[in-house]
C-alpha cells in the first residue's frame, strides 16, 4: 500500500512536469521573475546539467543565490536563482569555478571575459518611473554599475541609457531608490 | 582460523566516519557563512548570535588559513558532489541522473564520479554503510525503533521486495529523462541532507527535500526497519550494481561459526550471514563482524560469495548431526 502510494507520488510528479506550459508561465510572472547564476547555460540546458549539489551558493560570497523549492515547477526543484532586487550578483565568477557540472560555465574574473561571456539578463528603464527623466537628478543605478559607461551610460539629468554590453548582474535593479523599481532587468533565459 | 582482530573494530570506526562526515556537512555551511562576513568586513553590524558563529569559526579555522575568504574555498560541496583541493567528486548517481536528463555526455562532469565508481567496484555499497550523511541520521532511526519496541509500542517490521529499489531507479532515471532536469537528486537521501542542512544553516529554512526526508524517516518507523535503503533507495539500487562483483566481501568462517543468528539480527539490511546469503546488497558495514561472538565472520577476497556452506560447526544441529554419523560408524 505503501509502495502504490509512493508511486502515486511519483506518477503526479511526472504529470506535473511534463506538462511544462503553467512551469513557462509562472516564470513570467513578476513575482517569480528570476536570473540564473552568471554564465549559466540556456535554461533548458542548465536544468539537464543542474544536479542540485548547492556548491554554487555555498561558493557565493555575497550569498545573492537561493534555491527554487517548488514554485517554480517541479524541474526547477533546488536549481539556484538569484532575485536582483533583493541581493543582486556582484560577478565574482565563483559560481563557475566551483560548478561540477558546467551548468554554471567558468569565466575568468575580468571585464572583457565577462562581457563576452555573461548575459543574465538586459537591464531596462521604465522611463515614467525614473527620477530622472522626471526632472530630479539621481543617476544611482549609474553609480552602482559594475561596467559603468560600457553597460550604462547618463545623458542629461543623469538619465540611464542602458548600452548592449549589460548583461544582467541586476545591481542597477537592486540600488534603484524609486519603489516600485524604475529599471529592472529581464532575464534573457524564456 | 581467526579473523584478523581489527575487523571486529571497524564498526566503531564507520560510527568515526559517518559522524566525521555528517558533522563536516553542518561545518561547512558555518564556514560559508563565516567567509561571507569575512568578505563584508563588517563585524560590528553583526547580530549577536551571528558574531558568535564568527568568533567560532574564526577560531575553529585561524589555525589553516590566512584569508578565509580565499583559503576556506578548498573544501565545499557535499556528498553528491564536492570539490576538495581542487578534486572534484560527485555521486555515480549524479553523473547517471545527469546522463539521462540531458541525453547527453558531458565528460568534465562524468569523470568527477570515477573514483567513487571506483571504490564501488572494489568494495560495494561502502558508500551506504561508511559515508552516506542520511545513514547516520537513519541508523540512529532504526536504534530509536529498538528503543520504542522495547518500551512495549509497536513498530514497523514489515519486509517487502528488495527489488523494489531498482524499479526506483529506472524511474528516477526515466522521469530525469523526461522532465530534462536531474529529479534523482529529489529523491535521493543523501543529496537532499546535504542540501537541507545548507539551506537551513546557510540561508535560513527547508525546502521541498526536508518533508520528503521526514516522509523516509516515519516510512522506516512505522512501516519497515531501515525501510527506504533497504528497498527504495535509487542511490543505494545503483551502488548495488556497481558492487555485485565488489573484490572485498565479508564471509562466515564455518568451523567457529554456532548458529547464534546474531549476525542475522544485527544485519541493518536484512542479509543473511547466517547462511552466507550476502549478495550485492551487503554494503560491508561490518555490525556482524562485530556482534559475532564466536569470530566467525571475516572479510575475504573474491568476487562472488562464498555458496551456501551448511550450519556451523559449533552450532547444535551440526554437532548432533555428526554425533550421529559417528554413532554409526561404532556401530558398524
Amino acid at each position: 500500500m505503501k509502495r502504490r502510494s509512493f508511486f502515486k507520488v511519483l506518477g503526479a510528479g511526472a504529470a506535473a512536469a511534463v506538462s511544462s506550459e503553467p512551469t513557462r508561465a509562472a516564470a513570467n510572472r513578476p513575482s517569480l521573475r528570476y536570473l540564473r547564476p552568471p554564465c549559466a547555460l540556456e535554461e533548458e540546458e542548465f536544468l539537464a546539467h543542474c544536479i542540485n549539489c548547492g556548491q554554487c551558493g555555498e561558493a557565493c560570497p555575497n550569498r545573492c543565490i537561493k534555491y527554487f523549492s517548488l514554485e517554480n515547477g517541479l524541474a526547477s526543484i533546488d536549481t539556484p536563482y538569484i532575485t536582483p532586487r533583493e541581493k543582486a550578483c556582484i560577478l565574482c565568477m565563483k559560481c563557475g569555478d566551483v560548478c561540477p557540472t558546467g551548468a554554471i560555465q567558468p569565466v575568468p574574473r575580468e571585464a572583457e571575459a565577462i562581457m563576452e561571456n555573461v548575459k543574465m539578463g538586459h537591464a531596462e528603464v521604465d522611463e515614467s518611473l525614473c527620477l530622472s527623466y522626471q526632472g530630479k537628478t539621481c543617476g544611482v543605478c549609474y553609480r552602482a554599475c559594475p561596467l559603468p559607461d560600457v553597460a550604462i551610460r547618463v545623458g542629461r539629468l543623469e538619465q540611464p541609457h542602458v548600452l548592449e554590453n549589460c548583461v544582467g548582474c541586476g545591481l542597477c535593479e537592486r540600488s534603484c531608490i524609486q519603489m516600485p523599481h524604475a529599471i529592472r532587468i529581464v532575464p534573457s533565459h524564456g | 582460523m581467526k579473523p584478523f582482530f581489527l575487523w571486529r573494530h571497524l564498526n566503531k570506526l564507520r560510527w568515526v566516519s559517518l559522524s566525521v562526515v555528517f558533522a563536516m556537512l553542518v561545518l561547512l555551511p558555518y564556514i560559508h557563512v563565516y567567509q561571507t562576513y569575512v568578505a563584508a568586513h563588517a563585524y560590528d553590524l553583526l547580530a549577536p548570535s551571528e558574531q558568535r558563529v564568527f568568533d567560532v569559526m574564526e577560531t575553529l579555522t585561524q589555525p589553516f588559513t590566512n584569508d578565509p575568504a580565499e583559503d576556506l574555498d578548498a573544501i565545499k560541496g557535499n556528498t553528491w558532489s564536492g570539490t576538495f583541493w581542487g578534486l572534484k567528486l560527485s555521486d555515480p548517481l549524479a553523473a547517471l541522473g545527469q546522463m539521462a536528463a540531458g541525453l547527453t555526455l558531458y565528460w568534465p562532469f562524468l569523470l568527477t564520479a570515477l573514483i567513487p565508481i571506483g571504490l564501488s567496484v572494489v568494495f560495494g555499497r561502502f558508500f551506504c554503510g561508511w559515508i552516506c550523511p542520511a545513514t547516520f541520521i537513519y541508523e540512529l532511526n532504526s536504534n530509536l525503533a529498538s528503543w520504542l519496541r522495547w518500551a512495549g509500542l509497536k513498530v514497523g517490521n514489515r519486509r517487502l521486495d528488495k527489488r523494489i529499489k531498482y524499479g526506483v531507479l529506472a524511474i528516477g532515471i526515466v522521469l530525469s529523462a523526461a522532465t530534462g532536469s536531474v529529479l534523482v537528486a529529489a529523491i535521493y537521501p543523501p543529496a537532499i541532507i546535504g542540501r537541507e542542512l545548507y539551506y537551513m544553516i546557510g540561508i535560513g529554512g527547508f525546502g521541498a527535500g526536508a518533508m520528503f526526508f521526514l516522509g523516509t524517516l516515519l516510512f522506516d518507523l512505522l512501516v519497515a526497519r531501515r525501510g527506504f535503503c533497504r528497498y527504495l533507495c535509487p542511490g543505494g539500487a545503483l551502488y548495488s550494481l556497481l558492487g555485485r562483483y565488489r573484490l572485498f566481501r565479508i564471509r562466515r568462517i564455518v568451523e567457529t561459526c554456532n548458529d547464534c543468528a546474531k549476525c542475522n539480527a544485527v544485519c541493518e539490511f536484512d542479509l543473511d550471514p547466517l547462511r552466507d546469503g550476502f549478495g550485492q546488497e551487503c554494503n560491508n558495514c561490518t555490525a556482524c563482524i562485530a556482534v559475532c561472538p564466536t569470530d566467525a565472520l571475516t572479510f575475504a577476497v573474491r568476487i562472488t560469495d562464498y555458496p551456501a556452506q551448511g550450519p556451523g560447526h559449533l552450532g547444535r544441529r551440526y554437532r548432533g548431526e555428526h554425533e550421529d554419523v559417528a554413532g554409526h560408524e561404532e556401530a558398524a
